[in-house]
């Protein structure tokens, strides 16, 4: 496209009314034309205006605290060793935003709604980093099993929303792998209908993959004893 | 609500900010939540008119402002209208997801082109923006309420209108610039 036929298109852009092709052409001329920045940016002042214009509302404090929770440093949110097991329940990944919004909602006990709440903050602080990642951990079952990390901050968590029950005298172990062996990172059961989160701190760079094996309740093993059931690389 | 002039110091304290806030300096990003989050939730919310999605995004735009704070470029805008195009950008994505989720075709939206534009106007604030969309010709008018406020694409406004797409295009192009000379130097409300 000309120069000419890009500009015509820079209103359209300053109001998100192109295709994504278009986006994308306009997107990469902008980055050589000095005149087409310079015509933008009075656009896009146009266009904060429209904004402006609207009916303002302010938003419920609740959300102020929930995105400062999700960016503020915090040494640990859920202060628990490595090896120790939890079942918080939490939000699946792609539902976190969502559930946290609307946590305020159940009726449980104040302790594990605050335990909850620490949970989703620790997965939104993670996914919050700019280097944060999500991996899916697949194998030989059916399973919605997550590991989000942020390798930069070494903070992870396990997000576990559909894992089926290992049996009563059974618990599911969660390992880093590296070169050397595993590592446990804890063990869980599954929380019926909700979500089970368990957080992991380490050097995320010193391992390969993260898996999931069975091993007896209520410990766990040293070692795997079992074929890991799931595996996700990291 | 007494507009209030957008002041300069406000500008340089923005980038300040900005740049805080690329270095993860968490106590600017919530003095810039506090500057910004009305009105971004506003946008949202009249976008969307649901404020449990409004929320969603306003948290989205405010988590990528944290991730992506370096990428503000201050020779290419002021920080007002990066935060404020972030918000439409990601409000509109919002719509998009909405409207494809939706099974109804986009021709078979019950109300009329017309009272969606009236309806729009309505919600905003008296003032010299409203007054300068009243003022443009009807069929730019409607083709920028349903661009902007209504996140659709020039091709969908050209379907909605049943207009050929190069005449949805201009009229979204002439609108623009009329709105531009009305507005430029106008007092903008403090967010």
């Amino acid at each position: 496209m000309t120069h000419e036929s890009l500009r015509d298109l820079l209103p359209a852009y300053a109001l998100d009314a192109l295709t994504p092709d278009e986006t994308r052409a306009v997107g990469a001329h902008l980055e050589t034309c000095e005149l087409c920045r310079g015509e933008l940016a009075m656009l896009q002042e146009t266009a904060s205006q429209l904004a402006g214009a609207i009916t303002q509302v302010a938003p419920p404090t609740r959300l102020r605290d929930q995105i400062l929770a999700a960016v503020h440093p915090q040494p640990r949110v859920i202060a628990i060793p490595r090896d120790w097991a939890i079942g918080l329940a939490a939000a699946a990944v792609a539902m976190i935003v969502a559930t946290v919004l609307t946590a305020a909602r159940f009726g449980q006990e104040a302790e594990l709604l605050k335990q909850r709440i620490a949970a989703q903050e620790h997965v939104l602080a993670i996914l919050a980093g700019p280097a944060a990642k999500t991996t899916m951990l697949t194998g030989s079952i059916e399973a919605g099993v997550r590991f989000v990390y942020d390798p930069a901050r070494g903070e992870g968590a396990l997000v576990v929303t559909d894992l089926r029950d290992p049996g009563r005298q059974l618990v599911y172990q969660l390992w880093l792998v590296a070169g050397v062996g595993p590592e446990s990172a804890g063990v869980f059961r599954p929380a019926p209908g909700r979500p089970v989160v368990i957080p992991v701190r380490a050097d995320f760079g010193k391992y390969q993959a993260v898996a999931i094996s069975i091993e007896q309740a209520p410990f766990g093993a040293a070692q795997p004893t079992t074929t890991p059931i799931l595996v996700g690389r990291i | 609500m007494q507009p209030a002039r957008h002041r300069a110091p406000d500008e340089v304290e923005d980038r300040q900010q900005l740049a805080s806030i690329a270095r993860r300096d968490s106590r600017a990003f919530e003095s810039l939540y506090d500057r910004y989050s009305r009105s971004v939730y506003s946008l949202a919310l009249g976008m969307l008119r649901d404020p449990a999605t409004a929320q969603e995004v306003t948290q989205e735009v405010f988590l990528s402002i944290w991730r992506q704070a370096a990428e503000f470029d201050p020779s290419r805008g002021t920080a007002r209208s990066w935060v404020l195009a972030l918000a439409h950008h990601k409000s509109v994505d919002a719509v998009r997801r909405r409207r494809l989720r939706a099974t109804e075709p986009l021709e078979d939206t019950q109300a009329s082109d017309l009272d969606v534009v009236d309806e729009t106007l309505r919600r905003l604030e008296r003032g010299r923006v409203r007054e300068a969309l009243v003022r443009l010709p009807a069929e730019q008018r409607q083709a920028i309420v349903f661009a902007y406020y209504g996140g659709y694409t020039q091709e969908e406004v050209a379907k909605r209108l049943s207009i050929p797409l190069g005449t949805a295009k201009t009229r979204i192009r002439d609108a623009m610039i009329r709105l531009r000379e009305a507005l430029v130097g106008v007092e903008e409300a403090a967010p």
